[in-house]
């Protein structure tokens, strides 16, 4: 890019430029985070508002070519959703891999798997110190 | 041969000791992940040779060598006592029995997660429509990242970001081979179950240096990971599981303090340790060469 003044916001010191493939998983979570069609600004606020709107458009777009979000129209706006899989299917599967013995579990690296009584009340204590300083 | 088959054993225990003495002082670079996934495979394929030299010594002493010495009139001297030689052999069988038993349980697992992946559809990302909150890597071409809904639903949008940065560390630093490598080790020779367990939490904290750097603040990271690692345990009580136990904690901590700086003495030493043991190893080999020479042609 030649002319940096003219991106929608300059990136702060020391925070990389993410990939168009990094951002599509970020907007496909949101679709899926949302549980209901969302709009291209619900999408926005949804993965990050300083995102720019444009952005957030292209990248949807790329997903719906991509057949990964589905779209409909709803006046003179689009809403979207993600394509679902095998929804039963999956989640048959991940039951029966949660469901196995210590031995798949050490190679699933569950972060519960290491988290013992008092570790978790540390933690919590932490969240909720940061939820009052906001 | 006698002593130089023994210090890959002492070298294992050391590199063992070391790495769980140092193991959060290290700054979690790919490359030092890698100089002590090094010196465990060193150690291990040390360790694993010296036994086999140990339990060929067996062989020069069957009733057919015996017989043969004592008509051309040589002393045998045992240069290894028998029981050590015995016990050499029970322990490569045990051993390799263990990394066969890892080998396939790894393959299996691999197997399934990405039928999981494939049942949830193409792209980069699979979400699974579960409640319980899950997060993956799975390896592959391409690798994928497995999420459940719950996850998904549970965080907001930078803290997705996280997440997602978290497990793509996994897959573009290969993590999982670096695991599965240390993993063999530590069947092969349980000494280095510690190596194995170090090499775990530094891959663990090499992602969420990068998912910190990708998010652009560590102190987010560390919220996501410690919003994702309670729900995940969902107030079940779990087994402490000896030295992993405080991990998350660990690494919620390490967010919260300065980016680490990269060192290069302690990483140096443990490459210092495995090649030690490569030499220990290849002089027991030469011992033991010139043995049978003398065993066989006098």
């Amino acid at each position: 890019m030649r002319d940096g003044a003219r991106l929608p916001r300059r990136r702060r010191a020391g925070e990389p430029r993410r990939g168009a493939g990094e951002l599509e998983s970020e907007v496909l979570a949101a679709l899926w985070a949302a549980g209901h069609p969302l709009t291209t600004a619900d999408v926005q606020r949804a993965v990050d508002a300083e995102l720019a709107y444009n952005t957030v458009q292209t990248i949807l777009a790329r997903l719906y070519d991509k057949g990964l979000v589905g779209r409909s129209a709803e006046g003179r706006r689009h809403l979207y959703r993600p394509v679902k899989g095998a929804e039963e299917l999956a989640a048959e599967q991940m039951q029966a891999l949660l469901r196995r013995g210590p031995d798949r579990q050490s190679v699933l690296q569950r972060f519960a798997t290491s988290l013992s009584e008092e570790d978790a009340e540390a933690l919590r204590a932490m969240l909720k110190l940061r939820r009052r300083r906001r | 041969m006698t002593v130089s088959v023994y210090v890959p054993v002492a070298l294992s225990v050391l590199v063992a000791v070391i790495s769980r003495l140092m193991v959060a002082r290290l700054s979690p670079t790919r490359g030092t992940v890698i100089t002590v996934v090094g010196a465990a495979v060193l150690c291990a394929a040390g360790t694993t040779w010296a036994l086999v030299l140990l339990a060929l010594t067996l062989l020069g002493f069957t009733p057919l060598a015996v017989h043969e010495a004592t008509e051309r009139g040589v002393v045998l001297v045992q240069p290894v006592p028998g029981v050590v030689g015995a016990l050499a052999a029970v322990a490569l069988v045990i051993g390799v029995a263990r990394v066969v038993r890892v080998v396939r349980t790894r393959w299996a697992t691999r197997r399934e997660l990405r039928e999981l992946c494939r049942s949830c559809g193409k792209g980069e990302l699979a979400v699974v429509p579960v409640a319980e909150p899950h997060a993956f890597a799975v390896p592959g071409r391409p690798g994928r990242v497995l999420v459940t809904q719950g996850l998904l639903e549970l965080l907001d949008g930078k803290e997705r970001r996280v997440v997602l940065a978290h497990e793509r560390a996994h897959l573009t630093g290969r993590h999982h081979g670096l695991r599965a490598t240390a993993e063999v080790c530590a069947a092969m020779n349980p000494m280095l179950v510690l190596v194995r367990e170090a090499v775990a939490f530094l891959v663990e904290r090499n992602a969420d240096e990068h998912a910190a750097t990708v998010s652009g603040s560590r102190a987010l990271a560390a919220q996501a990971l410690a919003k994702a690692a309670l729900a995940e345990a969902g107030g079940r009580k779990q087994a402490a599981l000896g030295f992993i136990a405080n991990s998350v904690s660990a690494r919620v901590a390490a967010l919260h303090e300065a980016p680490p700086r990269p060192d290069r003495l302690l990483p140096g030493g443990f490459l210092i340790l495995g090649v030690g043991t490569t030499i220990a190893a290849v002089q027991a080999t030469l011992a033991f060469y010139r043995l049978i020479h003398w065993l066989w042609l006098g």
